[in-house]
């Protein structure tokens, strides 16, 4: 991992977001003081904490595997950080019963970790986290080991609790969609390098580079490789099939090759110039994932209404909003050449909130 | 069906034939000396005596032997458990130059032979004026008990999640703190599984016992055993046979009550490495 | 205000934290004890093994006299030492083989549902667990020429017409430490093999089973593949230890009839306490330990293998 700097605000939700082996793990154990980086400083709270035991950081963490004490009771696992902290047995007990209450875990107190379900034993160590009351919330991938539907319900109860404490949270997730729903802003890393760190709107209308666009948004951006030149003072872009004029291409653009990136809903099926062939549908209900194949070999994938039926083989007209276009320079980790658009009002949105 | 039985017949004969030498040894222990001797042997003693493990307590050294041997295997087992269970949780948790040496080194002398070592053992110890003492054994059998317990520690640290070990430092421990409230007591089976290999390790070795100690007050079972075969004019085999059978005692007591602990350091040892 | 910065520092060196350097001293005093004891009780004696085996040394007065590489220069003209290499194989290949022969066949037996299969596992176990001295005294009693069970049935089933001298006689006495080696050690190989066999996924051999495979073909298809490597290791660890056994020889034969059961580990005991050699042999147990080596370096490079 390299030249990472990330500041995050008092009170902020931030993800941590990337494929497996990005380096996010690390970053947030480098936060607890589990791992140490080769050079640089943390500051927590305005404090250097480098030098720091992770208990003597104020930050809680919920580990992905949990790691409850197994051989301790649902108690005196929620107890133990109070206890190493050297609280009164009255403060313990009353914090306890709180934080139990709160998630629900009363009745579960007497038990061990082994007999309890995966949804029970994120909630106890979710309690561990919680009944110290920390500056600092690191959460490692906490719903990854439950099943969706439990997911989806513990996600709005992490976005309460953090509405509710008002505590500093980061969060580590390779599901772009808990980061996207539950974040002030996100951070987006790969290949152990920060690639944006924007709120969830920025990062999806304005992505700072190829990895960015192509790694938010579910079906994922069409990328296009082809290339850029300039006719007439204005820029071209070229690609198999497929011609269109790329305004607002920022000064640092050059001639050369180049990638496309249009959002599935930035292409409108049925009507238009433009004629593909279907090749695939995927329906999802309520709408239609549609890959169509223009040209040779040109394929894109847009949405379109679930009452609207094609055939796979049959050829539609199509049209491309080439104002709603990214252009980004060569290589995986392209950066954006094209001006941000639209993109003020919604930066100011964002700090208003 | 019937090929079921006919295999578990089969299974059980051969069973049987390769436990027959330790049911002939308790046999044998409790036949009266005449009856031995008498064509053809009878296969369940005719007449049951304890007359030959009353001689043994009684009448020979069979009991400084075992006493000797406890102490020996005791203060073994504490030395080597302890150091290793330290050095263990070092090599397996913490980062210093030379970590992966040292575990290289410990996997070497784990298959040295005692021949090599024991000559010059013999040379210091003999110089240190430690020799023919229960001590100078203790010091001996570390040499191949601790790399063993070592390495049987450092795999059953390894199969202790680290985020365990993790979970308690964020909470709040010091490193020492952690392992005493969280990876010693997840660390308990495999602590136990090693402190009785290294038990019967130290319970069953002669070669040190042979070279470094001779006289009566300090000999364990082992070599003190032998000595009765060695020294008595005429066998009396029911004696040694009653010697060998409470010799192995304390294995029985593992077997009986222990026995998934040993088949746990099994795992854990040079098998699966 | 949480800051997580890692500029990228102006000089190359990793710098430790005082956290990691602190971590690094508790791990060095976690392991100096190790350290202190492995020094004094192993590193220390193998190194002046080696110095020794360059002195001729009289055991009883422990008075030495450097003699340089004439030890081995003598050891390697020395007919003893190439019969005793030459016994030493024949002992560790012929117990090594029935262990792994017979240890397989017992785990397959024991994987299967047999009755009592606990009871039967403890009875194939014990052995291994009891001390050799224990081994040895049970075996000379059965072996024993006069009165000796085993004698007694052979005879009884007209196999043999006379009592047969076990221990005593060429090849019997070679034959029959093989054979009590190969029962002392051969749970070892049926634990071992029983652990990896219960771990082979059903599926495999329910797929055997649809592609028509017999039994036999199940064996030799599934099993004993899956087994391969942990047998390889198996092998390693037993050929090492039955290289270097002296315990079970040394109380069954003594090494005789004369030098006919005679391996290194009892010519090294023999050179130091019966010739009173010291230095001799020194330089027998550090050419034992260079023949072991080799073992001991693919052994430690497998599992290095499988760990990393």
């Amino acid at each position: 991992m390299e030249n990472l700097n990330l500041s995050i605000r008092q009170g902020e939700f931030v993800s941590l977001l990337g494929p497996s082996g990005c380096g996010k793990t690390t970053t947030l154990r480098m936060l607890a003081g589990l791992e140490f980086p080769t050079s640089g400083e943390i500051l927590i709270g305005g404090r250097v904490v480098n030098d720091l035991p992770p208990g003597e950081r104020d930050i809680a963490m919920v580990f992905q595997s949990y790691a409850l004490y197994p051989h301790m009771t649902v108690e005196r696992n929620i107890a133990y950080p109070l206890k190493k902290r050297g609280a009164s047995k009255s403060e313990i007990v009353e914090k306890v019963s709180r934080v139990a209450e709160m998630l629900q875990l009363t009745p579960l107190l007497a038990r061990k970790p082994r007999e309890l379900s995966g949804g029970q034993q994120q909630r106890v160590a979710l309690g561990r986290a919680l009944v110290r009351d920390p500056k600092v919330f690191l959460l490692d991938e906490p719903l990854s080991n439950l099943d969706a539907k439990l997911r989806g319900y513990m996600r709005a109860e992490l976005i309460e609790l953090h509405a509710k404490l008002g505590r500093t949270m980061v969060y580590v997730t390779h599901d772009q969609l808990e980061a996207m729903t539950m974040s002030d802003r996100i951070a987006i890393m790969y290949g152990g390098v920060l690639q944006q760190f924007a709120p969830p709107q920025e990062v999806y209308r304005e992505p700072a580079n190829r990895f960015v666009a192509g790694f938010i948004g579910t079906p994922s951006m069409n990328l296009v490789d082809g290339t850029l030149r300039q006719d007439g003072g204005r820029w071209i872009f070229q690609a198999d099939g497929l011609e269109i004029f790329a305004d607002m291409l920022d000064d640092s653009a050059v001639s050369g090759p180049a990638c496309l990136g249009l959002r599935p809903e930035e292409i409108t099926l049925g009507s238009g110039p433009l004629a593909g062939v279907v090749q695939l549908v995927e329906q999802t209900g309520h709408e239609n994932i549609v890959v169509v194949r223009i040209g040779q070999s040109l394929r894109l994938t847009g949405r379109a209404s679930g009452n609207q039926v094609w055939r796979m083989g049959e050829t539609i007209p199509l049209s491309v909003n080439a104002e709603a276009a990214h252009y980004f320079a060569d290589g995986p980790t392209g950066r954006r050449l094209n001006a941000p658009r639209r993109a003020t009002s919604f930066r100011n949105l964002q700090s208003v909130l | 069906m019937m090929r079921r039985t006919v295999f578990n017949i089969c299974a059980w004969i051969v069973i049987l034939i390769v436990a027959f030498p330790l049911f002939w040894m308790v046999v044998t222990s409790l036949k009266p000396q005449s009856e031995l001797f008498s064509r053809p042997p009878t296969f369940l003693p005719a007449t049951l005596t304890l007359e030959h493990y009353a001689k043994l307590l009684w009448e020979t050294n069979f009991l400084s032997y075992f006493r000797n041997s406890i102490i020996l295997s005791v203060m073994t087992t504490v030395v080597v458990v302890g150091v290793a269970t330290l050095g263990a949780f070092s090599l397996v948790r913490f980062k210093f130059r030379g970590r992966e040496t040292l575990a290289f080194l410990v996997l070497f002398t784990y298959l040295l032979p005692s021949v090599v070592l024991i000559l010059p053992l013999y040379l210091m110890l003999v110089r240190l004026g430690l020799s023919n003492t229960i001590f100078s054994l203790v010091i001996a059998y570390t040499t191949f008990a601790l790399p063993y317990a070592l390495w049987l520690l450092r795999s059953f640290m390894a199969g202790i999640p680290e985020d365990i070990e993790s979970a308690a430092l964020v909470d709040g421990a010091s490193r020492m703190e952690a392992f005493r409230d969280v990876i010693l007591p997840q660390l308990l089976p495999g602590i136990i599984s090693t402190a009785l290999f290294t038990f019967i390790l130290s319970w069953n070795e002669y070669l040190y016992a042979l070279v470094l100690v001779n006289s009566d007050d300090t000999r364990p079972l082992t070599t003190g055993v032998m000595n009765m075969l060695i020294s008595s004019f005429n066998i009396e085999w029911s004696l040694l046979m009653a010697a060998s059978v409470m010799m192995s005692v304390p294995l029985i007591i593992a077997f009986a009550f222990l026995q998934s602990y040993l088949t746990r350091g099994f795992g854990a040892g040079g098998v699966k490495g | 205000m949480t800051t997580l910065s890692q500029a990228s520092s102006v000089s190359m060196r990793a710098e430790q934290t005082r956290l990691e350097r602190r971590y690094a001293h508790l791990g060095l005093l976690l392991i100096a004890p190790t350290v202190l004891i492995f020094s004094a009780v192993i590193v220390y004696p193998l190194i002046s093994a080696i110095y020794m085996s360059l002195f001729s040394i009289f055991t009883p007065t422990l008075e030495g006299k450097w003699v340089g590489v004439d030890n081995y220069v003598q050891l390697l003209s020395a007919s003893e030492f190439w019969w005793s290499l030459l016994n030493n194989l024949i002992w560790t290949v012929g117990t090594l083989t029935l262990q792994i022969v017979f240890g397989i066949g017992m785990a397959l037996v024991l994987h299967q549902n047999i009755w009592f299969r606990s009871l039967a596992r403890s009875l194939i176990l014990f052995p291994y667990f009891i001390s050799t001295v224990v081994a040895v005294l049970v075996w000379k009693w059965l072996f024993n020429d006069l009165y000796g069970i085993l004698n007694h049935l052979m005879m009884s089933a007209g196999l043999i017409d006379m009592p047969i001298d076990y221990l005593g006689d060429m090849p019997n006495a070679m034959i029959s430490v093989i054979l009590v080696g190969a029962w002392k050690y051969f749970p070892f190989v049926v634990i071992a093999v029983l652990a990896r066999l219960q771990s082979i996924p059903d599926q495999l051999y329910e797929a055997a089973k649809i592609d028509g495979a017999g039994a036999v073909a199940r064996f030799f298809d599934v099993t004993l593949p899956q087994l391969r490597e942990v047998l390889v290791v198996i092998v390693m660890l037993r050929a090492i230890w039955d290289f270097k056994e002296f315990d079970l020889i040394f109380l069954l034969t003594g090494g005789g009839p004369i030098i006919s059961t005679q391996t290194l580990p009892l010519m090294v005991y023999k050179e130091a306490f019966a010739l009173n050699q010291l230095g001799m042999a020194s330089a027998y147990a550090v050419v034992m330990m260079a023949i072991m080596l080799f073992f001991m370096i693919v052994y430690i490079r497998k599992t290095r293998e499988k760990s990393a």
